[in-house]
Formats: structure tokens, sequence, C-alpha cells
């Protein structure tokens, strides 16, 4: 790892004594990006993380944070993420679980207290139930707050904003009005299947619907501007994990290299003709008369 | 008198109940959410039985102002300042975890003197945050001269954070790839003539005042004892789990940048009460100055941003001059750069505990999801069965030992 | 004839003194004015001036503000009552509560969960009141002014008086409309006729 995040314990072994403790519970294991990462099964989640916790060799003590993620596009849409940090072995992993806006997860409140407050706010920003949390409110939005505000498809700005209304002599809210959109740039080029119409192409006679080659995503006209989804640059091609271990092996090819001992003449080997790393600036030509900075014909 | 007799040996009658008899209520009191003792925008509502404490309802979210959702909707590089405005105690040490994530995502190396700046800012920040922190922690506990010391050295580090940086508070000084700017020479000697001298003299004065004082110390031992299983299953972290006894340090255990290059001391508690978290801060306060004296021992010289083009924005006189780095400057601060899809966590030790952030990439030049790990969220929602049983009064030195700051807690 | 206690002595003695530069540092304060003050408490025992002048030296000279943090910009407004700037001098003393607060400065972002509880701070100061924005967040919603959960400015809630731009603003700039608004405070009467 070339990056200076924080360094834990090495993730070796650490799915294969994962899976010999959860069994079957275990439904994928990943370590990309050097962070290992399983995949549970919802309903026996309490069940996996006591063991989680409580196996020799594993002993992730403290359960430091559950994030809820969105993605509409799957069936089940949420994904409720545990970070789990063990203090004995010095390690940190992640259990994810995926459930949909209608079957409750597991609450793990009866293994770390700690959990209440967290669940709440996968609840209260995402609308994921957590079945045996007994205080299971909203958290951070406001009193008598209507919708799930992180969900992808709930906009920015809101539905509502608020306002003092002098004639009821106390804040009230009223539907949100901005006096500029948020300004939301769209980095893809035209060629690379932005899904806007330039202007001036609408003016274009529409070709036949024959000649029309079959797009996979057709944009919706849709009313509700701010519920679109936000505009973003092209994705690069490659992972973050790739692009690691992309890395680690030019590193170690680098490596390789210098270490290579020299066994034939051969240029390859003895690197002749290349500047050694520790020479100084190239020697002064003694037929190039230095000028005086003031131009050759002086 | 027979009267007086019967009562005292439990011979009254039912139906004429005595003080005793009668059913007493608890009741309710709401804190907040202006009080100034509140750190912020804090609402608890307390039950009392008396003035002993039997539950606490801490009502948080009075600053919730969508972090998360508008990181999702900013570039990478534009959503770096909402980091600083997280925590607005300790800016730089919020950036830290942000940009340490980025650029595991990137696997991006830094270079050298920019992670020694990082550790360097880092150290300033956290001696910033305890400075707040104890003030305030004495003044809800009655003492006014301390914090006024003590905000003279935040004042001096706020001073170091504008040559810095430009910016008294929100630095926005740590970047992806390295710092935003080389400092120059002349902050640093200040800064160690400032480490030699002011910093020891004003911060040892206050805090004899108070470490040994009797009302200081009636006020805070034994109060909101913390022991170590409640701790680990509190989910506590920074000066709350190792003023319970357990030596936890991240930047000891899982170090970041060059903190395996330092040597420092984790100060621990033993009782782990108020008065324990209040000296593990002070001690950090000390150990924040040997590091920041190390790093200046040791600082190479050299570039403080990545060379990688793609990332790390061209010089200003480069642009001057060559056409493909106006092109670069021109691309990194309208699109950004575009960080490979992937999921990291990346904690770093903030002054106030393990402060992480979650960050999924999806490839595309913003953040598909960045979820900030607060450290109040845990030790804010541990107060309930931290205070119960104590006097109300002790909620003030409670709340002021957990070292809670809201723009993070709700963010 | 009454004495002006704002405006400048009639007869400045040595004539060095000039009205539109602050002092040096060092300089005595006009020892003149005062000479001609305790002349004519001296003489008469008694000063006349008209209560409109009386009530907004007393209302500017002792401007006590709510605490009142929010967010970020609420760390500045510490430091404004820290020994390095000292707005006591001003006579702006911290009070914990809206009944006996003269300012309410607002600083940081205003949430909509938060807002009822402003303006029922606000409602409970007694009159007269004035209130400073302080920040942009305060402002307008500053940088988070498209937040689903961000009032887009205090000034939807309560009347401001002087806003102070920035984010945070500096220490001296919070002084800065401090003054601004005791300048406002002089400028209007508010002795109802």
């Amino acid at each position: 790892m070339r990056a200076p995040a924080p360094r834990y314990a090495a993730n070796d072994g650490v799915i294969e004594h994962a899976a010999a403790a959860l069994g079957d519970l275990l439904v994928e294991a990943s370590d990309l990006v050097g962070e290992v990462s399983l995949t549970v099964p919802r309903e026996r989640l309490v069940d996996v993380m006591t063991r989680l916790r409580d196996t020799p060799g594993l002993e992730y003590q403290q359960l430091m944070e559950i994030a809820g993620v969105d993605y509409p596009s799957r069936p089940e849409r949420f994904d409720v993420v545990y970070c789990l940090l063990s203090l004995t072995r010095n390690h940190r992993i992640r259990v994810r679980v995926t459930t949909d806006e209608e079957q409750p997860v597991p609450s793990v409140t009866g293994i770390w207290p700690v959990a209440g407050w967290l669940e709440r706010e996968v609840y209260d920003m995402y609308g994921v139930l957590f079945s045996g949390n007994a205080d299971l409110r909203r958290i951070l939005t406001d009193y008598g707050f209507r919708g799930h505000p992180f969900r992808k498809d709930f906009p920015l700005s809101g539905y509502v904003e608020m306002r003092y209304s002098e004639e009821e002599k106390r804040v009230v809210y009223q539907p949100v009005s901005l006096a500029q959109d948020f300004r939301n740039f769209d980095f893809m080029s035209p060629w690379e299947g932005a899904e806007y119409v330039l202007p001036g192409d609408e003016k274009a006679p529409t070709p036949a619907p024959a000649a029309t080659p079959p797009t996979p995503k057709t944009a919706e006209p849709s009313t509700n501007v701010a519920a679109q989804p936000q505009a973003k640059g092209a994705q690069s091609p490659v992972t973050a994990d790739q692009l690691r271990k992309a890395d680690a092996e030019a590193a170690e090819k680098a490596k390789a290299d210098v270490d290579k001992p020299k066994v034939s003449e051969d240029t390859g080997d003895t690197g002749a003709g290349k500047p050694h790393p520790d020479d100084g600036p190239a020697p002064a030509d003694p037929d190039v008369v230095p000028t005086k900075g003031e131009g050759q014909n002086q | 008198m027979s009267e007086f007799l019967d009562e005292l040996e439990g011979r009254t009658d039912a139906a004429d109940p005595t003080s005793g008899d009668a059913e007493i209520q608890n009741y309710t009191i709401n804190f907040g959410p202006q009080h100034p003792a509140a750190h912020g925008v804090l609402r608890l509502v307390l039950e009392l039985d008396g003035e002993i404490i039997e539950r606490i309802d801490p009502h948080v979210g009075l600053l919730h102002r969508g972090t998360e959702k508008l990181i999702e909707y900013k570039t990478y590089q534009q959503a770096l300042p909402y980091f600083d405005r997280l925590d607005y105690c300790s800016p730089m040490c919020m950036e830290h975890s942000y940009v340490l994530a980025v650029e595991k995502l990137l696997d991006l190396e830094v270079p050298l003197r920019a992670q020694y700046l990082r550790v360097f800012f880092a150290e300033l920040t956290r001696i910033m945050n305890h400075m707040l922190n104890l003030g305030s922690h004495v003044m809800d506990v009655g003492a006014m001269t301390p914090n006024l010391w003590l905000f003279e050295i935040r004042e001096d580090c706020m001073g170091f954070y504008e040559r810095a940086s430009g910016a008294r508070m929100h630095a926005n000084y740590f970047r992806v790839g390295g710092v935003h700017q080389d400092v120059p020479l002349k902050l640093l000697t200040d800064i160690s003539d400032w480490l030699d001298t002011r910093l020891p003299r004003l911060f040892e004065d206050a805090i004899s005042l108070v470490a040994e004082n009797r009302i200081f110390k009636q006020r805070n031992v034994d109060i909101a004892i913390v022991s170590r299983d409640d701790a680990i299953r509190w989910g506590f972290s920074g000066p709350m789990i190792r003023g319970a006894g357990i030596p936890w340090d991240i930047r000891k255990s899982q170090p970041y940048d060059v903190y395996d290059r330092m040597e420092f001391d984790v100060p621990v508690g033993t009782r782990g009460d108020c008065y324990d978290r209040f000296m593990v801060r002070v001690e950090e306060v000390r150990q924040s100055a040997r590091i920041m004296k190390q790093c200046l021992a040791e600082m190479p010289e050299g570039p403080v941003m990545t060379t990688d083009r793609k990332v790390g924005p061209p010089k200003r006189g480069e642009m001057k001059r060559s056409m493909e780095a106006l092109i670069h400057h021109f691309k990194l601060y309208t699109e950004g750069y575009h960080v490979p899809a992937g999921e990291v966590y990346v904690a770093t030790e903030s002054p106030k505990g393990e402060f992480g952030v979650y960050l999924v990439s999806d490839g595309t030049n913003k953040p598909y999801r960045c979820k900030i790990r607060p450290t109040a969220f845990s030790h804010l929602q541990a107060m309930d069965f931290m205070s119960r049983g104590h006097m109300l009064a002790d909620t003030t030195a409670i709340l002021g030992a957990l070292d809670i700051v809201f723009g993070e807690c709700d963010r | 004839m009454g004495v002006d206690l704002d405006a400048a002595p009639q007869k400045p003695l040595g004539g060095s003194i000039s009205l539109d530069r602050a002092p040096a540092p060092g300089t005595l304060p006009d020892q003149g004015f005062f000479n001609d003050l305790n002349g004519e408490l001296n003489d008469k025992g008694f000063l006349v001036t008209s209560t409109e002048e009386l009530f907004q030296w007393a209302r500017t000279g002792s401007l006590w503000w709510m605490t009142f943090g929010l967010a970020c910009c609420a760390v500045e407004m510490i430091h404004v009552n820290m020994p390095r700037y000292d707005l006591e001098r001003f006579g702006a003393a911290p009070r914990a509560s809206p009944r006996q607060s003269d300012v309410m400065i607002v600083a940081g972002t205003l949430c909509n969960k938060m807002a009822p509880a402003l303006r029922r701070v606000y409602d409970q100061m007694s009159e007269p009141k004035y209130v400073i924005s302080m920040g942009s967040c305060a402002n307008g919603g500053g940088y988070y002014h498209y937040s689903y959960s961000v009032v887009r400015g205090c000034d939807r809630v309560v009347p401001v008086d002087i806003y102070v731009p920035g984010c945070p603003p500096t220490a001296e700039a919070l002084l800065y409309g401090i003054m601004q608004l005791q300048r406002k405070i002089r400028r209007i009467g508010t002795v109802e006729r």
C-alpha cells in the first residue's frame, strides 16, 4: 500500500478464519483495497455478530459504525454496513447485509448497546427497519420530518423549507422555492452518452425510429428536476482494488529490477548507456562558448 | 405525642398517610438547546428524582446540516471543506481522515514532507481542541481563570493556522496528495519557539490552578465512572477509552502518515472518571508538543504535493508556461479527479476519538456515499448510563468530559 | 446648555487632537473634555442632555448579548470575548438569559430543528432587541444553502440588523459588526414621541 492510510494488522487468513467460524452463514467474503468485507444473511445477523465477537482469533469487540448505502437499482436496495474493530488483534472488518424498505434487519443492540443510536440514524436516513431496537425514533432530522433524506431519490434541497409566519406567530414549513437552482454540471461529453439534448439539437429533425440505435438507458422526461439523479463524470475504468494490485505489482517489479544480479555483459544487465543515478550535471562542452545572456549574435 | 410515637413505630393508619408514604413523582426537565453549558445545541430531557438523575434522553440533530448528502453532490475536492466544518474545534484532524480515505482509494503516494506537515498540524490541532475542551470543562464546573489562559494558547494556534493556510479556523489545508502549500521557514521556527516557551508557560500555569484544586476534584473525581467493559461495549474511543484504562490509540496501533516514526506516550486513566478523562487530555497536550518537536527536527525538504498531475494541481508558475499544466489545472478544478470504484473505511485518531470516513466510490468524480463516523455519537449516547444516579449539577461535568461538538455529532 | 456626550469638546486643547484618526498609542485622553465636564458639574451640580442621547449612550455602552452559539462561528464568538480581543471593553458582556440581553448573535448554521428554539429565544428577549447574523450560514445558508435541513438565512426567522460576512468571520470582523450595531443604534432614534 503506497497511500499513508492507517496500517493495521494484515488481512492474511482472516477470511478463512471467519469462514470457519461462520460456516454457511457467510454468503460472500472479499478482500478489496486492503479491507476485508463479509456479506452475511440478514436474518442471522445477530448470530454472526456474536460469533465474530466471541470466537478466539476473531475477537471483534467493538462496533464502531453502522452505515447505510442506497443502491436504488437493486431489488434489495439498501446495504447496511457494520464496521467492527478488534482491539486485541488490531484489525478492522466490515459486515454487510442487504435489505429493502420493508424487511427489518435484526438489531444488534443486545450485543453492543452503542448500536441503538447508530441504528436509529440508519432508520432516520434510509428508512431501514430494525427489529428489536426498542427506541427506533428519528434522531437527526426535525421533529415530524417526512421522508428519508439520504435515499438517492430524495432531492438534495428536500420538499419543504422553514420561515417565520407573522400571521401565525410561529415558524412554519412551506414548499421549497430556491432563488437559484443548484448548479449541477455534467462532465459527460456528448459522444460519451450524455443523457441530455444539447441546446439547438432539439430543432434538428428526429431520425426515424428504425435508425435509432437501441439505447440502454433512456432519459425519462421527469417533472421533478431536483429528484433526478445527480450528474457525474465518466467512471474511471479500473477499480480501486485493481489499481492497488497493479501498483503493488509495479513496485514489486521495480524492486526486483534493482535487486537483479548481473549475470551477463548484456547491456540490459549492465545498464550501459544509461546515466549513472549518482551523476551530477553533464560536464561543460569546451566547444560551446557561453553567451552572456545577450543572444547568439552579440 | 401518641400520634408521633405511632408514626415512629409504623402503626399509622394507612388511610392517613404521612409525608413518608405520599407518592412522589419524578419530574422531567428540559436542558437546552440554548444553554451555555450545552456546548452548542444539545437538548437533554432529564428525568429527575429530586436532584438525582434517573434517566437522560439526549435529543441531537439540532445542527443536522445534511453534510453527507451534500458531499454526494460535490466533487472530491469540493467536499473537503465540509470536513473542516464538522468538528469546528479541530478542523484539520477532520480533513485528515478524508484525505487518507481518498488517497487509499487512489493508492496515491504522498511526499514525505507533506506527511510530516500533516502530522505536525494535526498535533497543533489537537492542542487547539484540548484548549477549548479543557477550558470549557473547568468553566462548566465553576472556574473562570484557566479558560482565559487556555484561550490565549488557542488564539496563538489560530494565528499559526492563518499563517499556514490563510484561514483562522477552516483551513482546508490538507489536500488529497499532500498539503495545499508549503509553510514558510519562519512559521516553523516561530512555532518551535512557541512550543519551548509560551505554550508550557501558559498551559502549565493554567492547569496548575485546577489539577490539584480541591473544588475541581470534588466536582470530577468519581463522577461517571466507566469500566473497561462498558467502554468497549459503548464504542468509546480516544480520551474516553483511554480514560477508562485501555491503552488504545490509533496513532500508535494503526499508524498513518509518519506517526510510526514519532515517539510519544499514551496516557491512560486508572479510575475511568471525569477527572481521569480531564487529565488524559492534559497529558495529551504535552505529548502533542513532543510530537511536534520531533516533526520539526526530522522534517525533510521536498515537495508537499504529489507529482501525479491527475490529482495534484500544477504550480501557478508552471501554468503560465506549460499548456499541459493549464489543461490539468482546468480539469482538476472543474471536473476534479476520478476516484476508482471501491469502498474503504479509514479512521484516524482525532482529538475526540476515532473519527472515521466510510467512503464508497463508483468510479466517478463524486463520492457515491460518504458516511462520517462521529466520535460524539457513541459518547453522547453513553451519557444516559454514565449520569444515572448522579446529581443534576454533575451533568455539566460529565458533558464537559465527554468533549462533544455538535457540528460533528449531527453532521 | 446641554453637554453632547458624543460630540467633540468645544475647545480642543493644544489643537493637536485629530478627530478622524485614532490617537497614537500612549496618548492621554483629551483632558480638555473632562475639564469642561468637571467644571460644569462643579459649577452647577448637574449635567443637561437630551434623554434620547442619554438612552443611546446607555444602550450602545451596554450591549449584553445572548450566548447563543449554533455552530462553527460560535468558536469565533467565544474568541471575541477572550483576552485577546476583549469585547467587554465595549460594554458587551455575555448573558445566558434572553430576558436580560439586548442583542442576539446568531453564530452558525440555523437548522430547521433549531429554528423554533431560536425564534422562541428571540421572542423572550426584551425590547429594544437587536440581531447580528454572523457568518455566511446565518446570512443566507452559505455552504449549506441547498441542504434539505437548513434555513437559508436566519432572516427568514428573525429580523436581522447587522450581517457579518465570512466563514467564519474572524473575531475582528465580529468586533467590527458590533461597532456597526452601535453606530446603528446611535443613528436610529428609538424613543417614541
